[in-house]
């Protein structure tokens, strides 16, 4: 095959093309089908009566019932937690993989099973052993029983919801950030040293670059999923944490008010899909980095 | 082919077809193959006997692998025929064209054992059980893979791994078995090795093989006609030592025998011989007799290894040797033509009777050794 | 970045931050083992004697979890047969064929997996709730695959790439039809690659709780909503014992995709390289 890389795809197997575009059609039909049906069209009429009035005419007012008062509120209380875990499981993140990347094989594939099995296990489970921890008479306020000011009040606040919403995050964060450290090539470093530049500086001028638009991508990413978080929330934070996913619940499973619920979700939606926008400019803005490196 | 007398003892007089011969015939007609723009194969047309070794040769982006995979049906001609025998098999699917291909990544199925990867084409054809373990048994021990019926492909070396998959094409036997550069990713000395051992089967069972390669040395080691590949065309077709002696175009003479070429122009005939004018220099080269008018610009090609160093006036032309480097049976001489901007003229002279460097030497060559290409050819 | 020089300062900082790290992730999946056996299912730790009532409560007479259990596995398996339908034809098309549309086929599938989930359930409410097929288990199965598809067709993604289609090919060349190339060469060679798409298909379905919740009636609770509900309703100690036993499924499940892949690699890598838990991670990664 060699014989023709300069002329031909390196597979030559043209043989009947439009076979193979048949072929495929009717093999991509049963996902496309099925998701246009239960994944689009339901995301297209949830849009359709969020601008839907009682009667049936066009209307804004479930979104601007969804900006003001109460509701304006939960929005911001989201985008807030969401940046604190963002924020939280961004660094610890670092930390980990960090630290991760440098173990040796054993040890770091036993340190990436702690970090993956979590993440198989039921959010719900999750945050109910966090429940179990963080209680006057858990294990944690037990450990501090000497302190000043102990039991500590961890569950029902924003503290409890952070510390949950962040321990859900996290294998998302270790998982991108050590695959980003992955990619450094270490002999930059050592080249960067070579030339006689410092620790300080080497972090700041060579890692840093190399690896920000991993640590972007991630901490959006993270940012992104916790927007739509509603268990942890809903059972470790007060009246205070509600969040907008909360929200979109009761008025559909308590109100019966699907209107409202649907603005909701369509802002939801618009949330995630600009910052997944803001990821994808950052990643091609990484890439465009690393060509301009190679070059 | 000495040489495969020695390595290989069993093997026959090249040419003498074995008369258990299983290969067939294959034809191709102006077989043709673009993409796009690209014309990757222009009007091939070769006719292959029953039981012959030919090997396309050429560089990447020849046309060689298109036009064997062509052949193997894994890829449409736009136009032309392929006939196998006397069945016409262009626009069949590769299925049922009942060929054999083996490829350089040898592609053995992984999940399978030696003897399965090799009994699988028989399964397909639905031979009784008894009948597959005995032939995949002989197969192995031609190949010399007995007792490694039982272990995955992984656990052989590349070398062996191609041998099953040669045992993988044979076992069957197709009417043609096509290898698309079957020893390219094998070590130089694993590759001396199997070149012999293919040939050797090659002729034993009387296969027709089509073999694809861009080195010369092993297309001139194992095939009985070599069809050499430039840009989509086939340059020149035929057996190696013609290639080798009687190159038809420059490019087969540069490419096989890594000629040196010198400028001149047609100056006579005599009856035996066209005598040629060098540009710049006052001698005459005699040349065996060609087609070509007097007067007519040519490029004299002569292979390194047979030029030879004389007394300065008794060569065609003189200069001065600027390296002499001794490899081993031979010394590798570069002369500096009087009078020319020429490169240097390469030499191969059989070591020990060598020229040294800054000696004053004539040049000379045998004529029936000197080939002639008109001015206009291409180079 | 400091491996040019490492301190040993340094490094014992960076190992202790790890493993309270580390520890801030294994511990709440710890505590709920350990407390599963505790006479005292209520947030007290450590605990003060052992028992196994909680488990035994589950299957008292009266209890909510057997109809729940069994009512989240049939969602589970149908939504695995459905996602394993939908995998492989799809895999199979974005992998093996000349698809006109690609990208815009292969973003529609990653969809699901971005969007937030709860965007999903209530469009998917929207779409059930009129169809009165609220608390239908075919209805939560059908919803679960939306989520449990992608998961699927990005493992076999994977997996067909995986394989050399010029074995294919070559299979092709001694004779072998279509039919048969794929069942005796694609499919062997996949099949990890499906039991990998099949557990995370089950367990993404088994876990899933915003779409179960929307789509659930009175009658038909499925495990996580019924966790959900006694951990904000009802007081059930014997939830505990639930969740304790959902660990043990999720560990159960990774350690048979870690060993199916461990196999399938042909025991060329060790079974706990971070490769290996990596790349089972990545296989269902985006599976909340």
């Amino acid at each position: 095959m060699a014989a023709l890389t300069a002329t031909a795809p390196a597979r030559p197997r043209k043989l009947l093309a439009s076979r193979k575009t048949r072929v495929g059609i009717l093999y991509a039909l049963p996902v496309v089908v099925y998701l246009l049906v239960l994944f689009v069209y339901p995301i297209f009429s949830t849009l359709l009566l969020s601008l839907k009035n009682t009667d049936g005419s066009l209307t804004l007012h479930w979104y601007a019932d969804a900006l003001t008062g109460v509701n304006l509120s939960v929005l911001f209380t989201t985008l807030r937690i969401s940046a604190e875990t963002a924020v939280l499981s961004l660094v610890f993140g670092f930390v980990l993989a960090q630290a991760i990347s440098r173990l040796k094989p054993l040890w770091a594939g036993l340190a990436m099973l702690v970090v993956v099995v979590p993440h198989f296990v039921s959010a719900l489970v999750r945050t109910y052993g966090w429940i179990i921890m963080l209680g006057d008479k858990g294990l944690v306020n037990e450990t501090l029983a000497w302190a000043p000011g102990a039991p500590f009040q961890l569950l029902y606040n924003e503290l409890g919801v952070v510390i949950g919403t962040t321990s859900m995050m996290l294998p998302y964060t270790v998982l991108l950030l050590y695959g980003v450290m992955r990619g450094v090539d270490r002999r930059l470093l050592a080249a960067a040293a070579s030339m006689g530049a410092g620790r300080v500086t080497i972090f700041r001028r060579v890692y840093l670059p190399l690896v920000g638009p991993g640590l972007a991508s991630a901490g959006l990413l993270s940012f992104i999923l916790s927007l739509g978080y509603y268990i942890t929330p809903a059972l470790m934070g007060g009246p205070n944490q509600t969040m907008i996913a909360t929200l979109i619940n009761q008025q559909v499973t308590k109100e019966n008010q699907w209107n409202g619920a649907a603005a909701q979700g369509v802002i939801l939606l618009v949330l995630t899909l600009a910052g997944l926008l803001l990821v994808k400019a950052v990643s091609s803005l990484g890439a465009s980095r690393k060509k301009r490196n190679a070059s | 082919m000495a040489e495969f007398g020695i390595a290989a003892p069993s093997v026959k007089v090249a040419g003498g077809k074995s008369a258990t011969a299983t290969g067939k015939s294959l034809s191709v007609v102006a077989l043709r193959k673009t993409y796009g723009d690209v014309v990757a194969v222009d009007e091939a047309s070769m006719e292959i006997a029953a039981g012959e070794f030919v090997t396309f040769l050429g560089a990447s982006g020849s046309g060689k692998t298109t036009t064997l995979m062509m052949i193997a049906g894994f890829c449409e001609p736009d136009s032309g025929t392929i006939t196998v025998g006397d069945r016409d098999v262009t626009r069949l699917a590769p299925q049922k064209r009942n060929l054999g291909f083996v490829f350089q990544q040898y592609l053995l199925f992984p999940h399978m054992t030696v003897s399965e990867n090799v009994a699988f084409p028989l399964t397909l054809r639905g031979v009784p059980k008894a009948e597959i373990r005995k032939r995949v048994g002989e197969t192995l021990e031609i190949a010399g893979l007995s007792g490694f019926g039982g272990r995955k492909p992984r656990e052989l070396s590349g070398g062996q791994q191609q041998r099953v998959a040669l045992c993988r094409a044979l076992v069957y036997r197709p009417p043609v078995i096509l290898m698309d550069e079957p020893l390219g990713a094998l070590d130089k000395k694993l590759r001396d090795q199997l070149q012999v051992e293919i040939k050797s089967i090659q002729q034993e069972l009387g296969l027709t093989v089509i073999y694809v390669t861009h080195d010369q040395e092993e297309a001139l080691v194992m095939s009985d006609r070599i069809a050499v590949m430039r840009n989509g065309l086939i340059e020149q077709f035929d057996t190696p030592r013609e290639l080798f002696e009687r190159p038809k175009t420059p490019f087969v003479a540069d490419f096989l025998g890594a000629a040196n070429f010198l400028p001149g122009r047609v100056e006579k005939h005599t009856d035996e011989h066209t005598l040629v004018r060098l540009d710049n220099s006052s001698g005459l080269l005699k040349a065996r007799r060609h087609q070509l008018a007097s007067g007519t610009e040519v490029k004299v090609a002569v292979q390194p290894g047979r030029l030879r160093a004389c007394a300065s006036d008794d060569g065609f032309c003189t200069g001065t040797v600027e390296t002499a480097t001794y490899v081993g049976t031979l010394v590798r001489a570069g002369v500096r033509v009087d009078g020319g901007q020429a490169p240097l003229l390469r030499l191969e002279v059989p070591a020990g009777r060598g020229p040294v460097a800054g000696e004053r030497v004539g040049i000379t060559a045998d004529p029936d050794d000197v080939n002639l290409f008109a001015g206009e050819q291409g180079g | 970045m400091m491996e040019l020089r490492k301190t040993l300062a340094g490094r014992i900082a960076l190992t202790a931050v790890a493993t309270v790290i580390l520890l801030f992730l294994a511990l709440p999946i710890v505590v709920i083992l350990v407390t599963s056996f505790s006479n005292n299912a209520f947030a007290s730790f450590p605990p003060e004697a052992w028992t196994l009532n909680w488990y035994k409560a589950l299957f008292a007479d009266g209890s909510k979890w057997p109809a729940a259990l069994s009512l989240s596995a049939l969602v589970a398996a149908l939504s695995t047969v459905f996602s394993l339908i939908i995998g492989v034809t799809a895999a199979t098309a974005l992998t093996r064929s000349e698809l006109p549309l690609r990208s815009a086929v292969y973003a529609l599938v990653l969809g699901p997996l971005v969007i937030p989930q709860i965007v999903t359930a209530l469009g998917l409410f929207l779409l059930f709730e009129p169809a009165a097929m609220l608390g239908s288990p075919i209805a939560i199965a059908l919803g679960h695959t939306v989520l449990a598809s992608p998961i699927a067709v990005l493992i076999l993604i994977a997996t067909l790439r995986g394989i050399d289609e010029r074995l294919e090919d070559a299979a092709a060349s001694m004779g072998a039809g279509r039919l048969t190339i794929a069942r005796k060469i694609t499919f062997p060679l996949a099949a990890p690659g499906m039991i990998a798409a099949a557990i995370f298909s089950f367990i993404t379905s088994f876990d899933e709780f915003y779409i179960s919740q929307f789509l659930s009636s009175v009658d038909t609770v499925t495990l996580p909503v019924q966790v959900y509900n006694s951990l904000t309703f009802e007081i059930d100690p014997s939830v505990t014992a639930v969740s304790a036993i959902l660990i043990a499924f999720a560990i159960l499940a990774l350690g048979l995709v870690a060993l199916v892949r461990w196999i399938g690699s042909g025991r060329q890598d060790s079974l706990l390289s971070v490769e290996n838990t990596v790349g089972v991670a990545s296989h269902g990664g985006e599976a909340v």
